[in-house]
């Protein structure tokens, strides 16, 4: 049973820390439609770049987020701009798949000859910290990683649903043609909302690397769950996120500790397809065009 | 061996993109940066290669010998395979500066495969029937040494190695394949049982438990490990292979922690090894005792991932570390980190791997008075031939028959442990630093 429960526990931190990382990528596909390859990839850019202002300045891994945002956001808005934005055509989203390929590779390419390919950790005193109560293990990055996750969803939601340029994303996405009308400029919606989605990958990059060992090519796995976590809680879906990720976690912390790691994937590959079969829209995704 | 030239070996975790991937939406100025840029690197690596496939022929000087070598300079990789690069080239300048092999200059035609298995045979092809080089060494990684020996051997030379260590190398049974490292890959743990095989029976392990990645390069250390220890009667409680992809192994531990073994030997490469650490200290859990097969071997990058203050006690094993008192060790470090800065501790496995390949040849050759590929191959399977990687001597096909060799961290460093005649130090059975 206690292995049971800490299992459980550690399915949950961990959840956080993927709700975290999957926030920034159901954004941008709530405002452009855009599934975005490259979060993963500017989730370990943000990463190293966390690990080098930690290491050349001395900058905690978590102070590292509000510069490596503002970076983060600008890249993100010019890969929009320069390389999404043209693709005015009918077939666009599945360009933007090719495009945005492109771009984790490139990420990737420069990562590789900047930083190498050895594996690298961000290890402030506490990376590797945990807490005891009632017997159970709970580590503290992961802990505040649930609580930066919370804190940036919320951010996010409030941003959404209470300013200006939160209703002109909702206007675009709902009616593109109707919010153009009314003045809302698409093109400059668009890529601050792809800027403000890769921006949540510095929070991000900051907490993957001090719980897990990354290099330049860990986005590969990275995106693949990222995108299982956004499809089961609903293409751009704030909270369907939040909800998928812990479902994620704990079903891979339970299936691999009472079955076998190698299930752990596997399993909630099966929880997902389960749910697409019930709700095709995923646990919290709306039928009609625009789920936020 | 570090744990950067064991997990390239398998294939596994490099960079596929490259730095052109970014300059797609640069404009024309860039491109033609760009492109100048790589000319330019064009311009050098042919100068270095030209250099190199015509031996300058000096009147009254005797011939230079050529040694041809494909590496993979660049792709999947290239980290490696410019460290076996390193090491070649460390071995020629410093026999050239001696005068060279029975007085003729060695000069290297080294080509890039771009770490393909098919590029790789066309280079060893073009480089003995079109370069006509005297000899050849091995690529990097077992993948590659396969279809680069089957050249070697059609074309009867002699296949020194340094990086091919997996199984299917050897089960091709090529008399003229040499690996030039102390025993095939998958025997890296052997010195582990060894070791606690020699401990009386009251610091002996009682039970045991095998966690390993799902990889050719570390799973099969752990099964041979726990196949002695368990015919030893040290009972087996977990035995677990995890997948590549899982980047998070607590609920490895959880589950392991759980059977409360005084042992773990793990199978690993690197990015689990450090994940395995992470997740007992964050569960606080420790066995009495614990073997990494790789990762832990690393000195360079091992506490930088795990915690500085985490590393003690923990045992891995090797072929190769800087603090070797084997044939020209020291030499060998003080020459490197003099070519190429940097501390002893960040030199590569893969470069003295690479190095011994030329040391064998100058023993060789000062053995028999003779540098050509038929006498390579029939001296070197008798013998026991000292290098950087201990005395070697290889079964018919090409297998070393030596031992790695047993590592622990003590006191912030990693030191040898086991076999007596390579130990700089006695292991230390005690309490891993996070165990309370």
């Amino acid at each position: 049973m206690h292995e049971t429960i800490q299992a459980i526990i550690l399915g949950l931190l961990t959840g956080g820390v993927y709700a975290l990382m999957a926030s920034g990528q159901t954004l941008i596909f709530g405002v452009l439609k855009v599934v975005n390859l490259a979060q993963g990839a500017l989730v370990i850019l943000a990463a190293y770049l966390s690990s080098s202002l930690f290491v050349s300045f001395g900058i905690d891994p978590f102070l590292t987020v509000p510069i490596v945002a503002p970076a983060l956001f600008l890249l993100g808005a010019a890969v929009q701009w320069c390389l999404l934005r043209p693709l005015h055509r009918s077939d666009a989203s599945q360009l933007s798949l090719l495009v945005t390929f492109a771009v984790a590779l490139g990420i990737e390419g420069v990562l590789t000859l900047v930083y190498k390919s050895d594996y690298r950790t961000i290890q402030p005193s506490y990376a590797n910290r945990s807490w005891t109560v009632a017997g159970y293990r709970i580590g503290e990055v992961r802990l505040a990683a649930c609580l930066l996750s919370l804190a940036v969803l919320g951010a996010l939601a409030l941003l959404l649903g209470r300013t200006r340029f939160g209703r002109a994303v909702r206007a675009t996405v709902q009616n593109p043609t109707a919010a153009r009308l009314l003045g809302v400029e698409g093109d400059r919606v668009a890529a601050l909302g792809y800027g403000l989605g890769a921006a949540t990958a510095a929070a991000a990059g900051a907490v993957y690397g001090m719980v897990y060992s990354f290099n330049p090519n860990s986005h590969y796995d990275l995106i693949s769950r990222l995108l299982s976590i956004v499809v089961l809680g609903g293409l751009g879906s704030l909270g369907g996120t939040v909800v998928a990720a812990l479902a994620m976690g704990v079903v891979s912390a339970l299936v691999g500790a009472l079955i076998s790691p190698v299930w752990s994937d596997f399993s909630f590959f099966v929880v997902l397809l389960a749910v697409l079969l019930v709700r095709p829209q995923g646990l919290f995704g709306a039928r009609l065009r625009g789920a936020l | 061996m570090s744990n950067r030239s064991r997990g390239r070996d398998t294939g596994r975790g490099t960079g596929r993109g490259t730095a052109g991937g970014t300059a797609r939406g640069a404009g024309r100025t860039r491109v033609r940066a760009a492109a100048a840029a790589l000319a330019a690197a064009g311009l050098a690596l042919a100068g270095c290669s030209s250099s190199a496939a015509k031996p300058s022929a000096s009147s009254g000087a005797r011939p230079a010998l050529t040694i041809g070598i494909s590496l993979s300079l660049t792709g999947d990789f290239s980290d490696s395979g410019k460290s076996a690069q390193r090491g070649y080239q460390l071995w020629a300048s410093t026999v050239n500066a001696a005068g060279g092999v029975l007085g003729r200059k060695v000069v290297l035609d080294i080509v890039d495969d771009t770490s393909s298995p098919t590029q790789v045979v066309t280079n060893y092809q073009n480089l003995i029937t079109k370069n006509h080089v005297d000899l050849v060494f091995g690529p990097f990684s077992s993948l590659l040494t396969v279809p680069a020996s089957q050249v070697a051997k059609r074309y009867g030379y002699a296949f020194l190695e340094p990086a091919g260590g997996g199984p299917a190398v050897f089960s091709q049974h090529l008399h003229n394949l040499f690996f030039v490292q102390p025993a095939p890959v998958v025997q890296q743990g052997d010195v582990f049982a060894d070791y606690i095989l020699s401990l009386p029976a009251s610091q002996r392990p009682t039970t045991a438990a095998y966690p390993a990645l799902d990889d050719p390069f570390a799973s099969p250390i752990a099964a041979e490990v726990r196949t002695r220890l368990q015919a030893a009667g040290i009972r087996t409680v977990y035995q677990q292979i995890y997948p590549a992809e899982a980047t998070d192994l607590s609920s490895v531990v959880t589950a392991m922690a759980a059977k409360k073994p005084d042992l773990v030997v793990a199978g690993t490469q690197s990015a689990d090894a450090y994940a395995l650490v992470k997740a007992m200290v964050q569960l606080k859990w420790a066995p009495k005792l614990l073997y990494l097969s790789n990762g832990a071997n690393d000195p360079l990058n091992f506490p930088g991932n795990v915690g500085a203050g985490n590393v003690n006690g923990i045992f891995s094993s090797g072929d190769w570390f800087p603090t070797a008192t084997t044939s020209g060790n020291s030499a060998f470090v003080a020459a490197y980190t003099a070519a190429y800065g940097g501390a002893a501790t960040s030199i590569d496995s893969t470069s003295a791997e690479a190095y011994s390949c030329g040391q064998l040849v100058q023993e060789v050759a000062a053995k028999t008075g003779k540098v050509d590929n038929a006498t390579l191959i029939s001296t070197l399977h008798s013998g026991s031939w000292p290098t950087l990687e201990g005395d070697l001597s290889w079964n018919s096909d090409g297998a070393a028959n030596a031992s790695y060799v047993l590592v622990q961290w003590i006191g912030g460093k990693l030191l040898p442990v086991f076999p007596a005649d390579r130990a700089q130090s006695a292991p230390v059975l005690g309490k891993l630093p996070w165990s309370g």
